[in-house]
């Protein structure tokens, strides 16, 4: 097992070497008056595992808000999967339908049962059949090992498996990338690890994935370069190995001084 | 001339009623359908759009619902368009009530919190389908109970359709009320009448409150 998550993991940054597919150029992100993102770049390839980390408030839920455009952006270029951010609605949905994206809050919707939450994008977006749409439903929520919960509605889930199923949901629409906002901040310590093991095992299949997470662990074992942001801007990124062992930045030190020894 | 109060006079009472269950069918779909609309402009993210919309439901909050049905009735033929006692009725009660759905509604969508309609459009929804399938059942749920009470309100306010000629629950009640000089049997009936359909509607709302509210 670890022998194969090793091997797709080499054949996955060799391919994206050459293969970008998130291109992000200068970008800067303004609400009203306040800087929130200072003239950003970053490249990640096909298959790259980043985690980005940093304090409260250096933009790290805007900078990937502004991957789907969740967060509209002032100036500097975003491409994803060769398809510019800039340029119309129409740009904007055909990236939305290939990144997925988890929130912390989870944000499933209340009204709709499980299965519903999962067949709405592939009805509404895809354009799939109702016979269809329940089949990829219930595949993902195989995939997420919740497939028995499927008529129940979000509220009368835990966290974890709420999480989870948010999970499920964004990979109905079979994302090229996924984008975690914070996933397992907003549960009870119990449920972080079922939440983690479901990321660690979309890593290890070769999923793009953009995680914003305090989990040191998960980035150490999962990520293959961690990105941290202070005030709007990446001040220092490295493969974890150096990330953690000799951070080059006053910052940085700071930061991982901070939450190491929580 | 002075009738007994019998039979007839009962039927038309009860036919009264029908007319006002008619009225009150008429306000509440087009004040749905409108009031969708409004409700939609009123939130949307242009600004004209909202300004508009906002002054329309300031307009016809702030105006009588009386002088509205005068006005759709007399004023239209003053510019040459002549329309039946229904259809400026139609009309009338139609901008009253969608002016008063559409500012529940915003209040509905507007507390439908932010994150579901961005992991909607996170998912690649459109616009059509953020609203009717994630922001609007939420949004009408949340605003079901003042729905509810404004509606009990649109029924007692049908009365006033009386002005134009209508024969309604009120006006039936006057006429037999003037013609057996028995106003308090007249009234009281009519008032039972009114009673007996905007009681089940609350208890109605009351019942579907409580299941929704076990739903999440
Ligand atoms: N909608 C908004 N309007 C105004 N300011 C905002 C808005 N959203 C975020 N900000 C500000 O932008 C900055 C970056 O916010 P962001 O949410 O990206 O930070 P973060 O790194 O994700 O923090 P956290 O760890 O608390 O989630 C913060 O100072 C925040 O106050
Ligand atoms: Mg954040």
């Amino acid at each position: 097992m670890a022998t194969t998550a090793e091997m797709q993991h080499t054949t996955a940054s060799m391919d994206a070497a050459a293969d970008p597919i998130i291109q992000i150029d200068n970008l800067q992100k303004y609400y009203a008056a306040f800087h929130a993102l200072k003239n950003v770049n970053l490249t990640v390839r096909r298959g790259e595992r980043i985690v980005i980390c940093g304090p409260s408030g250096s933009g790290k839920s805007t900078l990937i808000r502004c991957v789907n455009r969740i967060e509209q952006f002032e100036s500097g270029s975003i491409v994803v999967d060769g398809i510019s951010l800039g340029e119309g609605m129409q740009n904007v949905n055909a990236v939305r339908a290939e990144v997925g994206m988890v929130f912390q809050q989870f944000n499933l919707f209340p009204h709709l049962t499980v299965l519903q939450n999962c067949m709405l994008a592939p009805l509404r977006v895809r354009g799939a059949s109702k016979k269809e749409a329940q089949a990829i439903a219930m595949k993902y929520l195989e995939r997420v090992r919740i497939p028995d919960q499927a008529s129940k509605y979000p509220a009368q889930l835990s966290g974890g498996q709420q999480q989870r199923v948010a999970i499920a949901r964004a990979l109905c629409m079979t994302p090229k990338i996924m984008l975690f906002d914070e996933p397992t901040s907003a549960l009870d310590p119990e449920m972080v690890k079922e939440v983690l093991d479901t990321m660690v095992s979309l890593a290890q299949e070769g999923m793009t994935m953009l995680c914003v997470t305090h989990e040191m662990g998960f980035a150490r074992s999962v990520a293959d370069r961690v990105i941290f942001m202070d005030a709007g801007e990446i001040i220092e990124e490295a493969e974890p190995e150096f990330f953690f062992s000799q951070p080059k930045n006053e910052r940085t030190r700071n930061f991982l001084g901070q939450i190491l020894n929580h | 001339m002075i009738r007994d109060f019998g039979w007839f006079e009962v039927l038309s009472i009860i036919q009264g009623m029908g007319t006002t269950l008619a009225l009150a069918a008429v306000a509440f779909i087009g004040g749905g359908v409108f009031g969708t609309a409004v409700a939609l402009a009123r939130s949307s993210a242009w600004k004209w759009l909202r300004i508009i919309a906002a002054a329309y439901i300031d307009f016809f909050q702030g105006t009588p619902m009386l002088m509205q049905l005068f006005l759709v009735y007399y004023g239209l033929p003053v510019f040459g368009i002549h329309v039946s006692a229904w259809t400026a009725v139609a009309i009338g009660l139609t901008f009253h009530a969608s002016a008063f759905l559409g500012e529940i509604w915003r209040g509905g969508i507007q507390a439908v919190p932010k994150g579901q309609n961005e992991a909607a459009s996170a998912l690649g929804l459109g616009y059509v389908s953020r609203m009717r399938d994630v922001v609007l059942p939420q949004a009408i749920k949340l605003s079901f109970a003042p729905t509810v009470g404004f509606s009990v309100q649109l029924i007692k306010g049908t009365s006033l359709a009386a002005i134009i000629g209508f024969v309604e629950l009120s006006r039936s009640a006057q006429i037999v009320a003037s013609t057996t000089y028995k106003p308090l049997l007249a009234y009281g009936l009519a008032g039972a009448c009114y009673f007996a359909i905007c009681f089940p509607l609350s208890r109605v709302s009351a019942y579907y409150e409580r299941r929704l509210a076990l739903k999440t």
